[in-house]
């Protein structure tokens, strides 16, 4: 990867950005690694996400969501013909948003209406005529409407504060229809007891036909022409949807094309451009193989009119130059479980593969039965929608667990079935637990080698020899471990291994206590204390692979104590009970062991060597990768 | 275990809050001594924010001290007591809400907008990005109507559409929010005991005090309305008491007629912004007695947050006042040191 600096002329900055998105490999730089100087494309970029959130909103109400083709030789917008865009798009969804505003609240009137026709047929029924009740010459002043249920006690104890009495008549839903009564005040007016009162508790005043009392019929065509009313009311503002969609279509589906033309300086603003006067400056990252075809891009499209520096990340980068993470289709599914983790830095060792062979076989060797393994694969042949992901991470799993199956000889948790291959767990223990911690033995020196490598490819030789994840301390591990085989064997220590142990020690403590800064006493307590706990993590974890045989004896116990239980049923009892044993186990050890697997990748592989802080290459490009920091 | 985890949590943090000597001498303080003061409290964020020449960015700071300590303090509760302290944080949020609201109604640019939001981190729920781009205040009212705030919000856009008055959206949407740290202090106090309820009680008695008296001394609204955007039922100032008050004339006349205990803590006080501070001087020698005495842990933080923030506060108007070049009593008189 290399550190790249591309000057260009600020009036074609928006067909530079478009030819870096095109090409496809310059990643901008972040904001603080783009250095000073002003920021030419942050009004350009301010207009670019106003206008597409616009045409976004214009787009999902009309239902449209066809892609826009984007033609090769299709230029950016410049920041005039952007603000125009953007204006004529705050036109077109001004109209809309009214148009939907009323619809909303057409809809609100609809499931009124409806409330207010039965509430009618109530009213009509009362021996009160209504329409003499509101009239204005009365010594009460009263007003009928409807206000939210949840409203009601909170108003009724206001409206007692001002002499007002409410009495509800009628609910439907969760509004309640009320009648609010009063002393009429000297000039009529409510609003001078009660101020905004009722507006603030969601009053809508009810329309009263006069002839409701003498003609309960006339509140049935009151209602069918407001519903009339706003019918035509709605139609009339919703043109554009109805009428005018067709007109705009055309205009709205170029300015998708030019917006999407428009997102890479957009993004670019945002990120890794600064400039100044009459020059812009694009600051970000070019894969090396990558640079010399931009160089020949540029060349094309701008003859000389640009300056492209390109030079090897130097200390300061370090941590900030991004990773290019491309894998092979087969091992993509598992690079998620990576990602979960975090991101390799760049010139880290990816432990995509790693993970993906270390995974599998853990799984495998801790849940191995040929039938519970095509079990696993064919359910995870099946999986589709948002678990479609783990199609393949549970196919492998499921393949692995029918190849231990195989060795292990357990079909359904039956050992007479087939012959094995190797032997079953339960046979030989101790071996499997031997067997258990070789393989953590060798994972854990793997993960050191990987360790030592990332440091020396980071430049920190004194960390790569001298800590306890680098090469003394992978002499350490081995030397004792080879001691302690020794001692158990009965062959002793040994002096050798004695000697290269304690002077990797040693080494680790030197490393550390050069390493820690406070006084000497400080320093020393500290290479004691952190040597100490180093050199037991490092057996700690190797014993932690003891779960692999563990486990894998597990699966065998199950199955007998399913086995057991069955035994001592009837047939039809006996095969119930062979069934949901096996549904049991496949389902929560299989659940289980998936978990372990993870987390002996996590915590005894991945803590060693990855810490999973580094940041991906995303380069610019003409598809929405949500590099412009707004949540979409 | 959780209990004494919060506990000794709490007892820790209590290191945090400075005492009034110590406020004093921030203010008496040489300028280069400052910066020093502050971090040596832990305070580097506010050093920060007395460098530089943002003032708002020293309130985001405050807020994001809160934030920063909550978090800690939320890890071992569970259920309501956790459900009622990211309430208690919503304040900040719904800070935000307004902000928006008044933003869009001012037309005001994205980029000043997003200057004016508190950055809550991890406890954003909005989608404020998408919120400041909206075309008015009534798409943006229809927008957090789908979000975590539409029972807050859903009264509020009702009221303003029929009155286009920022006060009564204002005033509605801190009403909705109190409204719901009532009930849920409700729901716990019998769980948590009296002195959680008393923390309580000295704030939301001294919210609907000023209020009545700001809404109806102020603004001139009728007793009626006041009544209506008071938060009821409270505590010591009850439904029957509050309409009685609200009915008054003037502010004497309601100090006249406050229940005992509240009348005792106002003793000679006469203006609202008198009224305010009192109440709060005395919800915060309550939060200090519930810290040091209380043992149920929730109580303690809440004490302790409320302190917090009353503590951070009188810093910033520290801070400020210096920057401003205030005369030092004006300073002392802002912050009771």
């Amino acid at each position: 990867m290399l550190r790249v600096e591309l000057l260009c002329l600020a009036s074609e900055v928006q067909e530079c950005a478009l030819l870096l998105a095109r090409h496809g490999g310059f990643g901008p730089a972040t904001r603080e690694e783009a250095g000073s100087g002003g920021r030419p494309g942050e009004h350009y970029r301010e207009l670019y996400l106003d206008a597409s959130t616009r045409l976004d909103k214009i787009m999902e109400y009309c239902g449209v969501h066809d892609p826009a083709p984007v033609q090769d030789d299709a230029i950016a917008p410049n920041e005039r013909e952007l603000a125009g865009i953007d204006e004529r798009l705050r036109t077109i969804w001004q109209a809309c948003s009214g148009c939907h505003e009323l619809e909303l609240r057409m809809a609100e009137e609809k499931q009124r209406l409806a409330a207010l026709r039965e509430t009618y047929g109530r009213l009509s029924a009362l021996d009160v005529d209504p329409a003499r009740l509101l009239r204005r010459d009365g010594l009460l002043n009263t007003r009928l409407g409807q206000i939210p249920a949840v409203n009601l006690k909170r108003l009724g104890d206001a409206l007692s504060v001002a002499g007002y009495l409410l009495t509800v008549f009628d609910r439907a839903g969760d509004q309640a229809f009320v009648v609010v009564a009063g002393p009429r005040s000297e000039d009529g007016r409510v609003e001078n007891r009660l101020g905004g009162l009722l507006a603030q508790a969601g009053w809508r005043d009810l329309a009263v036909p006069p002839e409701l009392r003498t003609d309960p019929s006339v509140a049935g065509h009151f209602i069918d022409e407001e519903g009339r009313r706003l019918e035509v009311m709605a139609e009339g503002h919703c043109d554009l949807r109805q009428h005018h969609w067709q007109q705009h279509a055309g205009w709205l589906r170029q300015a998708r094309v030019l917006l999407t033309l428009a997102r890479p300086l957009a993004e670019s603003a945002l990120l890794g451009l600064s400039g100044k006067g009459q020059l812009a400056v694009f600051s970000g990252w070019v894969p090396k193989r990558a640079v010399g075809e931009l160089r020949s891009a540029l060349e094309a499209r701008f003859h000389g009119r640009y300056l492209l520096l390109a030079h090897e990340p130097g200390p300061d980068d370090t941590g900030k130059v991004p990773s290019l993470l491309t894998y092979p289709v087969w091992l993509r599914p598992f690079t998620g479980l990576v990602r979960s983790y975090g991101v390799p830095r760049y010139g880290e060792f990816d432990p995509a593969l790693l993970f993906a062979f270390s995974y599998v076989l853990l799984f495998g060797a801790m849940f191995g039965d040929v039938g519970h393994g095509a079990v696993l694969l064919v359910g995870a042949l099946l999986l589709r929608g948002r678990f479609a992901w783990l199609r393949w991470v549970g196919s492998a799993a499921g393949l692995a667990s029918i190849c231990f199956g195989l060795l292990y000889g357990s079909v359904f948790g039956y050992e007479d079935w087939i012959v094995p291959l190797w032997q079953s767990p339960l046979h030989d223990p101790t071996r499997m637990l031997a067997l258990a911690v070789a393989s953590g033995v060798g994972f854990i020196s793997v993960t050191l080698l990987i360790n030592i490598y990332n440091r020396l490819s980071a430049g920190q030789w004194a960390d790569a020899l001298l800590d306890g994840g680098g090469l003394m301390g992978l002499v350490l591990y081995l030397a004792a471990l080879s001691g302690l085989r020794g001692a158990m064997t009965g062959t002793g220590f040994g002096m050798t291994n004695g000697l290269v142990a304690s002077a990797a020690l040693a080494a680790m403590a030197v490393g550390l206590g050069l390493k820690s800064g406070g006084s000497m006493g400080e320093r020393l307590v500290v290479a004691l204390v952190e040597t100490m706990e180093t050199a037991i993590n490092l057996f700690a974890n190797t014993l932690s692979f003891l779960r692999v045989a563990a486990f894998s004896l597990n699966h065998v116990a199950l199955t007998l104590a399913v086995f057991t239980i069955a035994a001592g049923l009837a047939t039809a009892g006996h095969g119930i009970a062979i069934v949901l044993g096996n549904v049991v186990i496949v389902v929560l050890e299989g659940g289980i062991v998936a978990i372990q697997a993870l987390r002996l990748m996590y915590y005894e592989g991945f803590s060693r060597f990855f810490a999973g802080d580094g940041v991906e290459f995303r380069p610019l490009s003409l598809a929405v990768n949500n590099n412009l920091g707004v949540k979409t | 275990m959780q209990a004494a985890y919060l506990n000794t949590r709490v007892t820790l943090f209590k290191s945090r809050l400075w005492p009034g000597d110590q406020v004093s001498a921030l203010i008496d303080a040489h300028d280069d001594e400052l910066p020093v003061l502050l971090e040596q409290h832990g305070l580097k964020l506010l050093a920060g924010g007395y460098v530089d020449d943002d003032p708002r960015s020293l309130e985001a700071r405050i807020v994001s001290i809160l934030l920063e300590e909550t978090r800690i303090l939320l890890r071992p509760l569970t259920g309501e007591s956790r459900q009622f302290l990211l309430y208690w944080i919503e304040r900040f949020e719904v800070s935000n809400v307004k902000s928006l609201i008044r933003a869009k109604m001012a037309g005001e640019t994205v980029s000043a907008t997003a200057a004016r939001l508190l950055d809550l981190g991890d406890f954003t729920r909005l989608d404020a990005d998408a919120l400041m781009r909206v075309e008015d205040v009534t798409e943006l009212m229809r927008r957090l109507e789908h979000t975590n705030y539409a029972e807050i919000v859903r009264n509020a856009r009702q009221a303003f559409e029929d009155s286009h008055d920022p006060f009564i959206l204002d005033a509605t949407l801190d009403r909705a929010y109190y409204d719901g740290l009532i009930r849920r202090a409700r729901s716990l106090a019998p769980e948590i005991g009296a002195s959680f309820e008393q923390l309580l009680a000295g704030l939301i008695d001294r919210i609907n005090l000023v209020w009545l008296l700001r809404y109806r001394f102020n603004y001139g609204l009728p007793p009626a309305q006041v009544y209506y955007l008071l938060l009821t039922p409270g505590y010591r100032l009850t439904p029957e008491r509050l309409r009685v008050l609200v009915a008054k004339e003037d502010v004497k006349a309601v100090l006249a007629a406050l229940p005992d205990e509240l009348a005792r803590a106002l003793a000679g006080v006469d203006t609202i912004p008198e009224v305010a501070a009192r109440l709060e001087q005395t919800a915060l020698d309550h939060a200090r007695a519930v810290l040091d005495r209380t043992d149920h842990p929730l109580a303690r933080t809440l004490a302790y947050l409320m302190l917090r923030e009353s503590g951070l506060r009188d810093l910033r108007a520290v801070l400020r006042g210096r920057r401003l070049a205030l005369p030092v009593d004006d300073i002392r008189l802002a912050v009771g040191a």
